[in-house]
Order: structure tokens, then C-alpha cells, then sequence
């Protein structure tokens, strides 16, 4: 696995908690938001082991009914666990970007001055 | 909306897939069911989301392949790994319902057997129930062996490029014969052992009814 795939892998859950949190989506459309915001490479199926998960751990629940179009979709909703869950994801994640950020800041400052 | 009203739909919606979709998302879709163990409604409900995006990718030009990845039985075993657990497929009331099924057939089968046998000659009506319950015991046990062996030849049948269906049809031919024989051999050799009474054709058949009726009645709770 790359490590852009591991990386992806693991903030994946926050992503599609985030997604969900803005407005009730059901699959297909979940995967095109997530490929809207850049994430283009995620292959579009990787999405529901995920969904399952986080439906099993009570973050997210689904509900069929029809949709805009038409059919029955599963859309699926934040829940109460499930806003908690991503609060924290989300200062986690700021706890490692940051300072990740800006180490990386430094060496690129580095280099671009080595290179003057 | 119903795991049974799932399936009709997916059943309809299945013919709109291309044939190599089809293969794709088919064997998918076999291999999950398999698991029964796994929660009916849930299995069905991920299995529909799949298939309307797969849909939906088809209009956009796209594969299977380009959604689930390279690898199906990898794919579905993480939607396996992350269904719940099915709390209410009962697998106990299933299994004794069927028992009860085959014992209530025997007796009618028996009760029908002496009723016409004994027009034309003398027909013993004793049993000899330590006897019937091996034959029985063999019975279930064939049926349990059975069921397990077909589910084994189809898991097996699954993901591959050229499925080989006229060798799986002769292993579950074989299966089929090898264990009709043990039957009939273990009913024609097993030794009349134990206690036993007489039991007429109409008392047969009347148990034969009731213990049905109760069959049906276990697995009606499985609803």
C-alpha cells in the first residue's frame, strides 16, 4: 500500500463523517463530494466497508427513502456519537497537521535558501 | 423497505448491467449471501447501494473493476468483515424445523406404504424407535454434510475466470448418489435394536401431521 493510501485509509472515517455532518447523503453521492474536495483518488467503493463501520460503531445511521431523482437511496445521517467522534477527529488531526505542517515549512524554507 | 422486497429489486435491477458487470457484481453478491451468519437486511441494503452506483458509474462509462478495485473477493470480504452479526436469523429454529420436516415425511411416507402395501400382503406395523433414530441421525447428518458441501462447491465456483459449472454439477451428483446410498443401506442393515410397539397407518399418519404442523409452526418464529 502507498503511503498516500495509508494516510487516506486513515482519515478516511473523519472525511465521510465531515461529509455527512453538512448534509444527509446517500453513496454514490457521498463518493462524488469526496472526489469534489480533491480526493479523486480514492477508488469510489472503498466507501462502504467504511460506511458499514461507522453505521456498526453508531456514528452514522441510514434510512431509505426515495430520493430527488426518484428510487429509494440509503441516506445516511450524523449521529450524536457520531458529531462527538468527529469533533475529536478533527483536533486530532490538527494536533499532527500543524506541527507536521510546519516542520515541513522549515525544510522547504531550507532548501530554498541553500539553493540562493 | 423488507430484505425480501430488496432482493426482487435487485434481482430487476441486475439486467440492466453489462455482462462483465454482471460477473463482477454477481459473484459479489453470491459470496456475501453465503454468509449467514451476517444481518439479512443489512447484507441487502449495502448489496442495493452497490449496485445503483455501480449503475450509475455504468452510464459514466465505468467498470467494476474502476469501482470495487482490482480484487472482488478482497472487496467483499471487507463489507463482510464490517456487516453486523445477525441477531435474529435464528439458525436453531431452522435446523429443528427442518428435522421436524423429515421426521413428519417419514411417518406419512410410512403411514401411506402400509395402508397400500397391506392390500396386497402382510406388512408389520412395529417399530423399533432406538432403530429409526439412527436411521435418522444418518439422515440429518447426509442433509447437514449436504448443505455445507454445495455452499463449499459455489464459494469455490466463485471469482474465477473460466468457472468450471459441469465438474461442480458432477461433484454434486456424486455427493447426491454416494449419500442416497448410505441411506438406503443404513435403513436396509441397521438392526432391529431397543424397545419397540406397534404403530397402525392412520397413527402414523396422524403423527405424522401434527409433528409437520409443528415444524411449520418453529419456523414461522424464524419470521
Amino acid at each position: 500500500m502507498s503511503f498516500r493510501s495509508q494516510l487516506l485509509k486513515g482519515i478516511m472515517d473523519g472525511c465521510v463523517l465531515a461529509v455527512i455532518e453538512k448534509e444527509a447523503v446517500y453513496g454514490y453521492e457521498l463518493s462524488k463530494k469526496l472526489q469534489d474536495i480533491g480526493l479523486s483518488d480514492v477508488s469510489e467503493g472503498t466507501i462502504y466497508p467504511v460506511l458499514l463501520r461507522l453505521q456498526k460503531n453508531g456514528l452514522i445511521r441510514g434510512e431509505m427513502k426515495p430520493s430527488e431523482s426518484g428510487p429509494n437511496r440509503k441516506y445516511y445521517y450524523l449521529t450524536d456519537a457520531g458529531k462527538e467522534a468527529l469533533e475529536t477527529i478533527a483536533l486530532e488531526w490538527k494536533q499532527v497537521f500543524l506541527p507536521v505542517h510546519s516542520l515541513f515549512q522549515r525544510r522547504s524554507n531550507n532548501e530554498s535558501k541553500a539553493t540562493d | 423497505m423488507k430484505a425480501k422486497q430488496l432482493i426482487d429489486e435487485n434481482n430487476r435491477k441486475r439486467e440492466r448491467l453489462t455482462k462483465e458487470n454482471e460477473k463482477y457484481y454477481g459473484d459479489m453478491l453470491v459470496y456475501i449471501r453465503l454468509q449467514l451468519t451476517l444481518s439479512e437486511q443489512q447484507s441487502e441494503e449495502v448489496l442495493m447501494e452497490m449496485l445503483d452506483h455501480l449503475l450509475e458509474a455504468q452510464n459514466e462509462g465505468k467498470t467494476a473493476k474502476d469501482i470495487f478495485g482490482p480484487n472482488p473477493k478482497q472487496y467483499a470480504d471487507e463489507i463482510i468483515e464490517n456487516l453486523p452479526k445477525e441477531k435474529k436469523r435464528q439458525v436453531l429454529p431452522f435446523i429443528s424445523g427442518l428435522a421436524l420436516n423429515v421426521i413428519s415425511y417419514m411417518l406419512i411416507i410410512r403411514s401411506i406404504v402400509i395402508l397400500i402395501g397391506s392390500q396386497f400382503k402382510e406388512i408389520t406395523t412395529t417399530v423399533y424407535p432406538l432403530t429409526s433414530i439412527i436411521v435418522l441421525s444418518v439422515i440429518l447428518a447426509s442433509i447437514s454434510f449436504g448443505v455445507w458441501y454445495i455452499f463449499k462447491i459455489i464459494k469455490d465456483s466463485l471469482f474465477l475466470e473460466k468457472p468450471n459449472n459441469k465438474k461442480d454439477m458432477i461433484k454434486a451428483g456424486i455427493f447426491g448418489s454416494v449419500s442416497m446410498a448410505l441411506i438406503i443401506v443404513a435403513s436396509k442393515l441397521m438392526p432391529e435394536i431397543g424397545p419397540s410397539f406397534s404403530l397402525s397407518w392412520w397413527a402414523s399418519l396422524l403423527c405424522g401431521c401434527i409433528i409437520w404442523i409443528a415444524g411449520y409452526g418453529v419456523k414461522k418464529i424464524e419470521a
